[in-house]
């Protein structure tokens, strides 16, 4: 897109990080510089640093390789879609791994001091006044990863180029965190660390109406949904006296439905039960009856999750 | 074999779900509903087998 007005560019070294203010209506485009660099990623609303993107709720929604076409959302209750990747020109993203820590250093290969994911978002993020417990999972962009069939998350050597890019389009005002991930002695940048382009551009018109629509949904909550939207100041946890329990739908009350089948659906429930509810005909039958519904009116059932957009 | 009378008990939230599916027209009650997941479902799994079956 060359109509697109350059706004900020910056080289992160090996090492570093860069806290960028990312205005709805921007892109963030982060650049391999030699290639075979593995960035760490996260953001937070930039008015509100208790809303942050949530590896767990983009995972659900887009998979364990979110490229292209996704979006990163922020953990619930919030639950809005902050990014959108408008291009991923290498298209292997991880949000299986935590970021790394120094205690993965020290205890794995005996590092007093190491550069770190987690140490390095730390400092890059203290520019805006936050602390090293204000970290969270990151989006690993250029990270290639598997999932074996014992169910281990493995890491793999990448093949990003010079050029390589990913591209974010801020759906709201965050404060955009990457760094050149410092692992060195790990094959995630292929066993050397490399700096990083970041380029900040104005989103074109085309840029903007190329995003799918999304759900606005009453359920995405805000401080002025909550019961208690007071931050805390304090260290310390103390009961608080005055509480009584508000839980959604509670007590939540059972009623009986009763379901008359002929000879021949007896012998479907028969057929189609699963062996983990043995011989509770109701349990067997309700299995079947939400199993149905997930399928004719989830979008994604598998996933647990409403299809987004056209993906 | 005859007939026999098979008792879910779902709670409100459950309930609340079928209802709405049932405002949809789908089915004419709860009963119904289930019926009808239960042969629909059946239906689908059988293609499923037949598709699998095929050489």
């Amino acid at each position: 897109m060359t109509d697109r007005k350059v706004l900020f560019e910056w080289v992160m070294q090996p090492g570093t990080g860069k806290a960028i203010e990312l205005l709805a209506g921007q892109i963030l485009r982060i650049e391999q510089v030699e290639g075979l660099q593995c960035v760490d990623f996260n953001c937070f609303n930039l008015h509100d640093y208790k809303e942050f993107m949530h590896c767990g709720r983009t995972r659900t929604v887009h998979g364990f390789n979110p490229t292209k076409g996704s979006f990163l959302w922020s953990a619930p209750p919030r639950e809005r879609a902050l990014l959108y990747i408008l291009d991923d020109t290498y298209g292997r993203n991880d949000v299986l791994f935590p970021r790394c820590s120094a205690y993965v250093y020290e205890s794995a290969y005996g590092f007093d001091a190491h550069t770190s994911c987690q140490d390095i978002q730390a400092e890059a993020q203290r520019e805006y006044g936050l602390t090293p417990d204000d970290v969270h999972d990151s989006f690993n962009l250029f990270m290639c990863t598997e999932v074996t069939m014992e169910g281990r998350a493995t890491i793999t050597r990448q093949e990003t180029k010079a050029g390589d890019h990913i591209d974010f389009l801020a759906l709201a005002d965050v404060l955009a965190v990457p760094n050149v991930c410092g692992a060195d002695v790990m094959r995630t940048s292929n066993f050397a660390l490399k700096p990083i382009k970041l380029t900040v551009f104005q989103a074109t018109d085309a840029d903007v109406a190329s995003v799918p629509r999304v759900p606005v949904l009453k359920s995405q909550r805000t401080p002025k949904d909550f019961r208690n939207a007071v931050i805390k100041a304090s260290r310390e946890l103390r009961r608080d006296p005055a509480y009584v329990a508000e839980f959604t739908n509670v007590p939540i009350v059972v009623e009986e439905v009763t379901v008359k089948l002929s000879a021949d659906e007896i012998a479907m429930l028969q057929r189609l039960r699963r062996p983990v509810y043995g011989n509770d005909d109701g349990a067997a039958l309700r299995d079947i009856l939400f199993t149905w519904w997930e399928e004719r009116f989830l979008g994604a059932a598998e996933s647990g999750a409403p299809a987004i957009g056209d993906r | 074999m005859n007939e026999k009378v098979v008792i879910l008990r779902l709670n409100q939230q459950q309930l609340e779900l079928l209802d709405r599916t049932i405002a949809q027209g789908v089915a004419p009650d709860r009963a119904a509903l289930v019926r009808l997941a239960l042969h629909e479902y059946a239906a689908k799994q059988g293609n499923a087998e037949t598709a699998h079956d095929r050489p």
